[in-house]
């Protein structure tokens, strides 16, 4: 799996968390397209007579028939545009990385990685009604450096996984200093 | 002035042409950078079937339609 996700895996690397949107934000994009497919059946009980009186007879059918059509795979390609969407923004924390996925729009991609031992701060943030009911919400990954920070986008149980991400990062952090002790060890004994 | 009713449906063709290349290009998307897991798979596969529905019930009301009549624009008075 992390082949398939990491194009240049490091060695004895291992994925610990792969995240998605939570699923809340897929269902309002779903339900919106809904209501969008609905709008039409309203119109027509509405004011059917007087949309249909607007065209010439011989032409309202033909022209009624060819937009129903096309509203409706639109509809549809609208919709899986947005589970396309949803499912390829990827946020993944590995044992010595996090990798940041995220798919802008059809013809854009952008992937973005920073090594686990130069995160400096990670913050959580819960914002709105939804996002608190559902605990759904931003984390934020601060590292050393000019780079802009990180941020998880909707994630579920953002405290969770900043909780979680500071855990491994430390974990990383106490790796790294012993590895560079041992290091400086075998230089002086060679 | 008449115009030939055709234009609208070579004008739908076109707009299903374009339906078309998109979801082309968000299947490819999907298959390339996607895990392909049996979510996956079962979603391009939902999503291909309730196309070729849609394009089905329309081609069945389009095929009923004369296309090759015209529309009068401006309504002609006997002289």
């Amino acid at each position: 799996m992390l082949k398939f996700y990491l194009l240049h895996h490091l060695e004895n690397e291992k994925i610990i968390m792969l995240l998605r949107r939570h699923w809340f934000i897929i269902f309002k994009k779903i339900a919106l397209w809904t209501i969008v497919a609905i709008l039409p059946l309203i119109f027509y009980f509405v004011a059917g007579d007087v949309l249909v009186g607007l065209l010439p007879p011989d032409l309202a059918y033909p022209i009624s028939i060819l937009f129903i059509s096309i509203y409706y795979l639109y509809i549809w390609l609208f919709m899986f545009h947005s589970f396309v969407d949803y499912y390829l923004d990827v946020w993944i924390v590995t044992t010595e990385r996090i990798v940041n996925i995220e798919q802008k729009g059809l013809f854009a991609r952008q992937v973005s990685e920073q090594k686990l031992y130069r995160i400096q701060d990670v913050t959580s943030e819960l914002k709105g009604f939804f996002s608190t009911i559902l605990n759904y919400g931003l984390v934020h990954i601060q590292t050393a450096g000019e780079k802009p920070r990180f941020i998880f986008k909707e994630i579920p149980d953002p405290q969770g996984v900043a909780k979680k991400i500071i855990k491994i990062v430390e974990e990383n952090k106490k790796f790294h200093q012993l590895m560079e002790k041992e290091d400086k060890i075998n230089t002086r004994n060679q | 002035m008449a115009i030939p009713l055709a234009i609208f449906y070579y004008l739908y063709l076109v707009f299903v042409l374009v339906f078309l290349i998109f979801t082309l290009f968000n299947i490819y998307h999907l298959v390339r950078f996607g895990f392909l897991t049996l979510g996956n798979i079962a979603m391009i596969t939902f999503y291909i079937i309730v196309s070729i529905l849609i394009l089905l019930i329309s081609w069945r009301y389009i095929s009923n339609i004369n296309w090759q009549q015209e529309i009068q624009l401006i309504p002609t008075f006997p002289i």
